[in-house]
């Protein structure tokens, strides 16, 4: 250590990759200790945190939704009136919906009001020392805390996603009434004409799964790894969203890929 | 019965506790003081694995413990209950919810059963008119009161205070003081103070352990403090600035 | 807990927020919601007013704006690029699946997509993710800033919060939108073009296709770069600035900062849109 770096440049990549294994394997670590507990969960904090994190994120995702769905008929007007093909509306804006834009932003959404909230609160806890005072009770901090954390994380952002697709779907056919002059009944046509199925949708809910289980396990492990007191908590925030972030665009490649 | 044996800590390269021995009796108020930082704290946190030491022996009524790995510690916490110095309630959970939550997760009762003993046992210390209330809207004191609820669901046969007076009020101290001489005369629990409230020590303890720079410097009863001719001791049980202590 | 406070008679008022819920009711919770929105929208509309006033009439701390732009604009390229670049292959992949249902012919993929990165995706997605690296940043600064009362001190020694504080990151953060979105185009475009080479067989050469660019695609592009950059900073600094409770309320700040960020941009991608697509019709 006491040694002078030869070369930063090499130094700092060195060091970025050391912490970036070190932050992926502390995911993976926290996911094993939280699958071999996964069945005891504590009902009452389940519920608690489900309540706090589905029913208080309903207001923005219905505001997200609804301006998305309007965005991406806009969007498809252009093509549309190219081609001259009111029919295709429902379709265009409806397949780059199910499949992408609802999964996407609804997690983007969920991760800042959720994701942040969960690590915030779990960095407090961290350094006001009480999860120590959970283990001095002889309870396991994993399966009290993280185990119903995570299993509600998982459960809101699936149906979050559902939700925000069909409130998506629905502002897409009035913005199209409204600013095309295309019924809401040709949009719903074009929508179920054959071009897009049942596996559009899972794909996206699918897609909403794995963002789910990236945002949980960042927001759970950098919120316990919070260190340094009350700016360690501003930190581990801060850091939480963006790891959330950004494995949120890696993970969509990849399922994009897979699906 | 409570044994420390050898026990050796450092953080880095800062030596905090250097070679600490001493014996605890069941049911008697034991009180550990010294200067802040002195690594008061870090010696009870080792009784429940909160941290390891680097070398020494702690036996607990016949086991030796301090190599126990979290599930092994789960009886142990059992039997030896903490109160944090600052009460560390859970803020997302009533008091009537702090207290319920061991008694859910230990004792098998429903959560509303556990909600009433929890309102019985938030009276014993008179503070079942605050069981609704969240821990941020609470003074210190009130917390603390709580906290020691919290402490004794388990029934232990050991309760851990680290400084349970410190930044009360006078009265509320005075009242928590009670409360630990109560535990020991009533309960037949053995206490484990930290503290260098100077009013608790010579009031409630049975007898002190006084540490300095990672040693024992003395152990006996208040009395014995008292009479001492060790200018240290002297110096801190009088609260003089001046004198042999360097901090 | 009320059957057990029932049977447990106690003088214990209940608990404060629950009490206020039950007495507003159903109707009275929507009123409630809306008077707080009122009351965020005159704050935000304050904060931002103040700021284009001391644009114009402020003192400027000499190198303030250099020091954000860093903050703000180069410690973002890397974090941009990765996923703009993502983002990039995705959307030519799924608007290839997508293409491949009707047309099998893809030389118009390339057109298509740049026409819809230059009018949106750039500028609107990038932003977002702007909104959670620099928006986060702003209001955590901001916020530690308020509780540890150093804001009070800059208040108590003349100086508008303001003008000392949400200016500079107004100005940086107006230029390097614009330039990590032109940053943020440039990877996605390229990563695009790369699959699109490799999963449909189009060449760079025909994947870059300029012809349904225009004017209108331009112009609303544009736009939405400078809104954006002028809502993440304005958004994040009054979520900074109205921080109260310690640590813990640098945490929903910053939360809330993200939050709020990532719904102007939707709203005013939006109406912006909207707007384009009325002005420019195809």
């Amino acid at each position: 250590m006491t040694e002078a770096v030869r070369n930063p440049r090499l130094h700092a990549l060195g060091a970025a990759s050391i912490e970036l294994a070190e932050i992926v394997g502390g995911m993976g670590v926290l996911l094993a200790r939280i699958l071999v507990r996964i069945h005891k969960f504590d009902g009452e904090e389940l519920v608690k945190n489900l309540y706090k994190m589905a029913v208080k994120s309903l207001p923005i995702v219905a505001v997200t939704a609804l301006f998305t769905g309007a965005i991406m008929v806009i969007q498809a007007a252009v093509i549309v009136k190219r081609f001259n093909a009111e029919g295709l509306l429902g379709w265009g804006a409806g397949f780059g919906t199910l499949r992408e834009i609802a999964p996407l932003l609804t997690a983007l959404m969920i991760s800042g009001r959720v994701g942040a909230n969960n690590t915030a609160e779990l960095g407090t806890m961290v350094v006001t020392e009480q999860i120590d005072a959970l283990r001095v009770l002889a309870i396991d901090p994993i399966a009290f805390l993280i185990v119903p954390r995570f299993i509600a994380i998982l459960a809101t952002l699936v149906m979050m996603t559902l939700f925000a697709d069909a409130l998506a779907l629905f502002g897409a056919a009035y913005t199209g009434q409204g600013l095309l002059g295309v019924e809401p009944m040709t949009f719903f046509n074009g929508l179920t004409g054959g071009l897009l199925d049942f596996g559009d949708v899972f794909n996206g809910l699918f897609k909403s799964f794995v963002f789910a289980l990236v945002m949980a396990l960042a927001s759970c492990h950098f919120g316990l790894a919070t260190k340094g007191g009350a700016p360690g908590v501003g930190r581990a925030v801060n850091a939480s969203v963006v790891a959330s972030a950004a494995g949120i665009f890696v993970l969509d490649y990849l399922v994009s890929f897979l699906g | 019965m409570l044994a420390f044996k050898n026990i050796k800590k450092s953080f880095g390269p800062k030596q905090v506790l250097n070679d600490v021995s001493f014996d605890v009796k069941a049911g008697e108020c034991f009180f550990i003081i010294g200067a802040s930082g002195v690594g008061k704290s870090v010696l009870i946190k080792h009784l429940v694995g909160l941290l390891a030491c680097d070398s020494g022996e702690i036996w607990l009524d016949g086991e030796e413990i301090s190599r126990f790995d979290e599930q092994q510690m789960g009886p142990v916490r059992k039997k030896c209950a903490m109160v944090f110095q600052h009460a560390t309630l859970f803020d997302s959970m009533t008091c009537a919810e702090n207290v319920a939550l061991p008694l859910r997760k230990h004792k098998d009762m429903n959560a509303k059963d556990a909600l009433a003993e929890a309102k019985k046992r938030l009276s014993v210390v008179h503070m079942q008119a605050f069981a609704d209330r969240y821990p941020p809207e609470l003074g210190d004191g009130m917390r603390k009161r709580v906290a020691i609820a919290r402490a004794l669901t388990v029934d232990p046969t050991y309760v851990l205070f680290d400084e349970p007076t410190t930044s009360l009020d006078p009265v509320s101290a005075r009242r928590v003081d009670t409360l630990i001489r109560e535990l020991c005369d009533k309960l037949g629990v053995t206490s484990i103070v930290v503290s260098h409230d100077l009013s608790s020590i010579f009031s409630i303890a049975d007898r002190i352990v006084m540490l300095y720079k990672g040693k024992v410097l003395k152990i006996g009863t208040p009395a014995e403090f008292k009479a001492t001719d060790n200018g240290i001791i002297q110096q801190f049980i009088n609260g003089r600035a001046e004198g042999p202590m360097d901090l | 807990m009320s059957a057990t406070t029932e049977t447990h008679p106690d003088p214990s008022p209940p608990d404060a927020t629950e009490g206020v819920e039950a007495e507003l009711g159903f109707v009275g919770s929507i009123g409630a919601a809306f008077l707080d929105i009122a009351v965020a929208a005159r704050e935000l509309y304050s904060v931002f007013v103040r700021t284009l006033y001391y644009v114009f009439r402020g003192k400027r701390v000499k190198g303030a704006v250099l020091h954000q732009m860093n903050e703000i604009g180069v410690k973002s390229v890397a974090f941009i690029c990765i996923t703009m670049g993502f983002i990039g292959m995705i959307l030519v992949y799924q608007s290839g699946l997508q293409a491949k249902r009707v047309v099998p012919d893809f030389t118009m993929l390339g057109a298509t997509y740049l026409e819809l990165l230059v009018r949106d995706f750039a500028a609107s997605i990038g932003a977002l993710m702007l909104a959670t690296r620099v928006g986060a940043g702003i209001a955590a600064e901001i916020g530690s800033m308020v509780v540890t009362e150093q804001v009070d001190a800059l208040r108590m020694s003349a100086a508008d919060p303001i003008d000392y504080l949400v200016v500079p990151r107004f100005l940086a953060s107006l230029v390097m939108t614009l330039a990590l979105i032109v940053i943020a185009g440039t990877v996605a475009f390229c990563s695009g073009a790369a699959t699109a080479y490799v999963f449909f067989d189009v060449r760079p050469d025909i994947f870059f296709n300029m012809q349904l660019v225009d004017v209108g695609d331009f112009l609303t592009g544009f736009t939405k770069c400078m809104a954006y950059g002028a809502a993440i900073p304005i958004v994040s600094s009054w979520c900074g600035l109205s921080t109260f409770g310690g640590s813990e309320g640098v945490g929903w700040a910053t939360t809330r900062a993200v939050v709020n960020s990532s719904l102007a941009i939707i709203i005013l991608n939006f109406f912006i849109s909207a707007a384009g697509f009325l002005i420019f019709p195809g």
